[in-house]
């Protein structure tokens, strides 16, 4: 078991706190011919993207819901993975994981693409219909709260996260740069009240940010999803939403980690340690995915009603059957019998492998919820009647999506250009707090726990 | 069993527009069904059994106010919520379209009345007693039940399972409606209705009244519909709604 | 920080079995005084089963009322033991130690109290075999597996008898020292228990390795009995305040919630009881509470998503049933009861530091959240089913007979009997997890503060 379970130690202790940081300084300053030709080509296919989104724009005009399906789907993806992919780092900070220093800034710097992805929810407050004579969560607030309440609810949750970014990367900041000779650093000087605030400040803004997260996936949830598709109520969909979020965002992680190891020179600090901690995470999720769609599942099956068959039918087992299925194989199926080997847990392929297909699964998981709730045009019913035929993608379509993925990529590749990619103080505060030493025969390691 | 049975679906049809809140039809199951005594104290409690009751709405602001009645009995689903959910299976469908409830099984967890979306399932909280005057009046075709265990309606299955051996295993013929107003063997509360707004039959039988009624009714182009049909229950009792001179106008009004 | 005491083993010895060698007269008076509670219940059951369930509150439409409402609570109490035991110790949280047993016996004795609920509620418990094993080979005639009773049964025997395992594997090296400080007839019954245990190597690492594979299977389990519990209501269709996809993760956090409350409450009981403050330290409890913050925040969120989409279609019963809940007295009192005591009092008072570490906030916040949490399950049930469907001349109302409030009342006295009468036969706290606990702390020097700081030699 212990040969097993003894994860390496990771090399970067060996290096002093100051060859971390000058190493981790000089990545930043120069980030090679390979990453502005993928840029270059990023931005290539987004300009693909924004063509098609004019096109759809022209071609069908924002009141036929039907054909803004796949952008939705597009927009949903964006927020599921990568806003949630920031609490990520918010919650092992949280709750004292160890390991997590590493990825930290990995994962925050999705906060970025929060902005991205607010510009992707404007053209859908056009085409989201008037709340009025069908349900919603709104009940009878006054005219467009979906469309107010969601925008003022998803722009503090991008201020908010972009917020976590430039707050954690500071003191790293003012490294980059002091190391770079130009104008010192004034505000920042590490003094202890600095500390103590930027600790303080961090662990608020985490908290606000992990509540204000699940509040966006209700909302976005059930405004552009369930309460479009009638008949469809279902308690526990936003918080699956959520769930899934949290998923495919430890999943992106996993998977930024994986190429950012292969393509940059990042092998010493991100660790299989990291790999692992995250696996088990994405494992654990994963057996949730399940438990959460089964939870909603049975009850509506066992119940029967027209309603409820109408909802199972529609996106589950006859109309939208494909996603469903390729969803529930890829989000649930393969990531659970790949991960719950330990021999496979603790390589960097194993996780990242399994984050990749989980990446693919959310993406055919959120499908089949925004493309069928596009397509519905009755919306004052309270069952599924007539069930719409499956809306396939369009050429359009296709641009629209790659676009806007390419997109949402080159937003996190321009933010690495403004934050070093590795949080230098939480690597190096991570070094002070864990030491290797002998008991009995064995190496442990130690890890401190400051209160 | 014997295999080759004739096939039936037995329902009724419920006229509310000719129920006239007598209650004729509670007291008659009542007798026919060995019910015990509802006493005013067990009405205090809730804890009558009425296989059918009469349920009474009021309508309207004072001083126009109306009341309205409405029979309400085990509906006989044919997707009865309180099937699946029985652990010894006291409750089931039998062949006849009909919810039967085999008391024996029963247990009492009383989880069918839970999922009874009528509320037409009756839970014994006492033992049944009656007064001694009342002795030769119990039905000897019907069982009694002890306390702790569920009963409902059963459109008087031992009714029906004498015409059955007479009429289709002696006589060899189908029960049809005048077969079954001859051998007396419809269920009590229907006889005992005197405007006839409880009509019972077999919806498998093409002439059969509560087929045609059926065929009249139903699928929005009459009086008929099913009780809370958005349950999904599909129920084997079909109502048709009461004509109400004074909502006509309201409705024409609006439209 | 509190300071800590470096413990020898015989110190740690002496400690933790001193529930089980001295003989106060409290304990015996208190076990006395359960003890009756017990036995007049047992009297107000048998009266039941004499007269019939007349005697309780229970009427048409409100079919299940305090028993089935103190069955989910039980259930829920019992999810306490495999979220420390398992969990906790599956992520190798080092302030989960002192908590384990209490919170696995807290399972056991919770699911047995639990299980007697729906038993004898039942029309004619003399006849629950049929429904609880499948017995009857007479007449062919199996319990129906589509119905959720059965699951339940299936569920929570399956769960009691993993847990009752759980317990005895962690309980082995513990009995092994009470075989060897014991003599006579108590020393023979140790001896059997304790499987020959001497504390070798071999011994030492199977019995770990069976505690962590129980811990693996014994947490789907975990997750499965308070889902089937949930689906006893989300599965009926025709009691739409029950019906809710939500129910089922929603009742399980729910269980934690309480459970979790539950254990910090017994071991602050026990601590001064038996005098454990070495053992049950502040900074335990201090954990515990954050752990509860996560939990009952989690366990609001699905809340609301409850009460949300209960209003969402907008359909009269619906509305009714949620006016009945929130505004119609009793139950108005009942609901803001519910939300201050298992929510709006405990969780901002856990943010501060101060509360944490203060046994007696510690004690009242944590007995809140169950008084709050019985009340969910009741303003669930009885309001779920007095409002059913769109047929308004049959809603009712309940409201418990004395033989149901007895009843109730005395399964708490049975709990904290059994609990009692455990920790004169075993020890209470793990006293080899206690050992490895002291073993494992260690301190690192940043500057001139010592850190506390433990191994790890995953």
């Amino acid at each position: 078991m212990h040969e097993l379970h003894h994860p390496p130690t990771p090399v970067y202790w060996g290096m002093t706190a100051q060859e971390l940081t000058q190493d981790v300084v000089q990545r930043h300053a120069s980030p090679g011919r390979q990453f502005w030709a993928i840029a270059g080509v990023l931005a290539g296919l987004f300009a693909l993207g924004v063509i098609g989104f004019i096109l759809l724009l022209t071609q069908h005009g924002v009141d036929n819901r039907r054909e803004w399906g796949y952008f939705a789907t597009a927009f949903a993806y964006i927020f599921v993975t990568a806003q949630s992919a920031v609490l990520v780092s918010v919650a092992l900070r949280m709750a004292k994981a160890h390991w997590r220093r590493p990825l930290a800034r990995i994962s925050e710097m999705f906060a970025a693409v929060g902005l991205f992805n607010f510009l992707l929810l404007i053209p859908l407050l056009w085409v989201l219909p008037p709340t009025d004579g069908r349900r919603s969560i709104w009940f009878d607030w006054p005219g467009r709260s979906p469309h107010l309440w969601d925008t003022i609810a998803m722009g503090t949750l991008v201020v908010l996260g972009l917020a976590i970014l430039y707050f954690a990367s500071i003191p790293d900041r003012a490294a980059v740069r002091d190391q770079a000779g130009s104008e010192p650093s004034t505000k920042w000087r590490g003094n202890v009240q600095q500390w103590i605030v930027l600790n303080r400040g961090l662990a608020v803004l985490g908290g606000f940010y992990f509540m204000l997260l699940i509040v966006v996936h209700m909302l976005i949830s059930v405004d552009f999803a369930m309460s479009l598709i009638p008949g469809w109520k279902d308690s526990i969909f936003p918080a699956f939403h959520a769930l899934n979020g949290l998923q495919s965002g430890v999943a992106l992680i996993l998977v930024t980690m994986f190429i950012l190891r292969q393509t940059t020179g990042l092998r010493k600090y991100l660790e299989v340690d990291q790999f692992w901690g995250l696996s088990k995470l994405l494992l654990a999720i994963s057996l949730l995915w399940f438990y959460f769609w089964w939870s909603g599942f049975f009850v509506y099956w066992y119940g029967r009603t027209p309603a409820e068959q109408g909802v199972l039918r529609y996106i589950m087992f006859e109309t939208y059957w494909v996603p469903f299925f390729l969803a529930f194989v890829m989000c649930f199926a393969l990531p659970f019998f790949i991960l719950m080997w330990n021999i496979v847990r603790k390589t960097t392929w194993g996780p990242a492998l399994a984050g990749a297909i989980v990446l693919v699964g959310t993406f055919f998981n959120v499908l089949r919820y925004y493309v069928p709730a596009f397509a519905v045009e009755e919306l004052s019913l309270h069952s599924l009647e007539h069930i719409p035929t499956a809306n396939l993608p369009s050429f359009i379509d296709i641009l629209v999506v790659i676009g806007a993925l390419s997109g949402a990529v080159l937003t996190y590749m321009l933010a690495a250009r403004v934050f070093p990619i590795m949080s230098m103080w939480e690597l190096r505060e991570g070094q002070i707090l864990q030491r290797v030493r002998k008991l009995m025969k064995i190496e442990v390691k130690v890890l401190a726990k400051p209160e | 069993m014997t295999t080759n049975r004739i096939s039936h679906k037995w329902g009724m049809v419920v006229d509310v527009d000719r129920c006239t809140g007598c209650q004729s039809c509670v007291v008659a199951c009542q007798a026919e069904n060995n019910i015990p005594i509802n006493t005013e104290d067990v009405f205090r409690q809730r804890r009558a059994i009425q296989w059918i009751h009469v349920e009474r709405y009021w309508e309207g602001e004072f001083p126009d106010v109306r009341a309205r009645f409405i029979p309400v009995f085990c509906q006989h689903c044919e997707n009865a919520p309180c099937e699946p959910v029985c652990p010894v299976y006291a409750t089931y469908h039998n062949n006849q379209g009909m919810n039967v409830q085999v008391y024996n099984r029963c247990v009492g967890t009383r989880y069918c009345a839970n999922n009874c979306t009528y509320n037409v399932r009756f839970f014994n909280y006492w033992e049944p007693v009656w007064p001694e005057s009342l002795r030769n009046q119990l039905n000897p075709d019907v069982s009694m039940r002890s306390r702790g265990i569920m009963e409902k309606c059963s459109f008087n299955v031992q009714r029906l399972q004498k015409a059955q051996r007479v009429v289709e295993g002696q006589q060899g013929e189908r029960l049809t409606d005048e077969k079954l107003k001859e051998g007396n063997y419809l269920p009590a509360c229907v006889q005992a209705c005197p405007t006839n707004a409880l009509v019972f039959g077999d919806f498998l039988d093409p002439d059969s009244q509560v087929s045609h009624l059926k065929e009249e009714h139903l699928d929005g182009h009459g009086r008929g519909y099913k009780m809370l049909e958005h349950v999904g229950t599909e129920p084997n009792v079909i109502y048709l709604k009461k004509v109400d001179i004074h909502a006509k106008e309201v409705v024409k009004g609006h439209a | 920080m509190q300071e800590r005491v470096k413990l020898t083993d015989a110190q740690i010895n002496k400690d933790l079995l001193r529930s089980m060698e001295e003989n106060p007269l409290w304990y015996w008076l208190l076990v006395g005084a359960l003890g009756l509670a017990v036995l007049v219940a047992f009297a107000a059951v048998a009266y039941m089963f004499n007269r019939g369930l007349g005697v309780t509150g229970l009427n048409r439409p409100v079919m299940w009322g305090f028993f089935i409402t103190n069955f989910v609570f039980w259930i829920g109490i019992s999810h306490a033991g495999v979220m420390l035991s398992a969990i906790l110790r599956l992520v190798q949280a080092e302030w989960r130690r002192p908590a384990t047993r209490a919170a696995e016996v807290l399972t056991v004795f919770s699911l047995m109290t639990a299980m007697t609920m729906p038993l004898i509620h039942a029309g004619r418990p003399w006849r629950v075999m049929y429904w609880v094993f499948p017995l009857d080979w007479a007449r062919g005639v199996y319990p129906n597996v589509r119905s959720a009773l059965v699951w339940d049964p299936s569920a929570v025997f399956t769960y009691l008898t993993s847990s009752i395992l759980f317990v005895f594997i962690a309980l082995i090296p513990d009995i092994a020292v009470a075989r060897d400080r014991t003599t006579g007839w108590k020393h023979v019954l140790y001896s059997v228990l304790a499987l020959g245990w001497r504390g070798s190597v071999r011994q030492w690492k199977l019995q770990l390795i069976a505690g962590i594979l129980l811990s693996a299977v014994i947490l789907p389990i975990f997750v499965s009995v308070h889902s089937i519990v949930s689906w006893d209501f989300a599965a009926a269709v025709s009691v739409e305040g029950w019906h809710s996809t939500v129910f089922a993760p929603y009742f399980v956090i729910g269980a934690v919630h309480s459970g979790v409350s539950a254990v910090v409450t017994v071991m602050i009981i026990l601590r001064s009881m038996f005098k454990w403050q070495d053992y049950i330290r502040l900074e335990h409890l201090d954990a515990l509470a954050k752990l509860l913050i996560v939990v009952a925040t989690t366990w609001f969120f699905f809340f609301v998503l409850e009460f949300l989409f209960g209003l969402y279609s907008l359909e009269g019963p619906e509305i009714r049933l949620r006016e009945m809940q929130v505004f119609e007295m009793p139950w108005a009192a009942f609901f803001v009861a519910f939300l201050v005591c298992s929510y709006f009092i405990p969780v901002p008072m856990w943010l501060f530091r101060s509360v944490r570490r203060s046994i007696p906030l510690m004690i009242f916040t944590t007995v809140l959240v169950n008084v709050g949490m019985w009340l969910e399950r009741f303003i669930i049930i009885v309001p779920g089913l007095a409002r059913k469907q769109g047929l308004t001349f049959t809603w009712g109302g309940y409201t418990p007979s004395a033989v149901e409030i007895i009843i109730v009342f005395a399964t708490f006295c049975m709990v904290s009997m059994l609990v009692l009468l455990f920790a004169k036969v075993f020890p209470l706290i793990p006293i080899g997890d206690a050992k490895e606990g002291v073993v494992l702390e260690d301190e690192i020097k940043i500057g001139k503060v010592k850190v506390p700081a433990i191994m790890r030699e995953d």
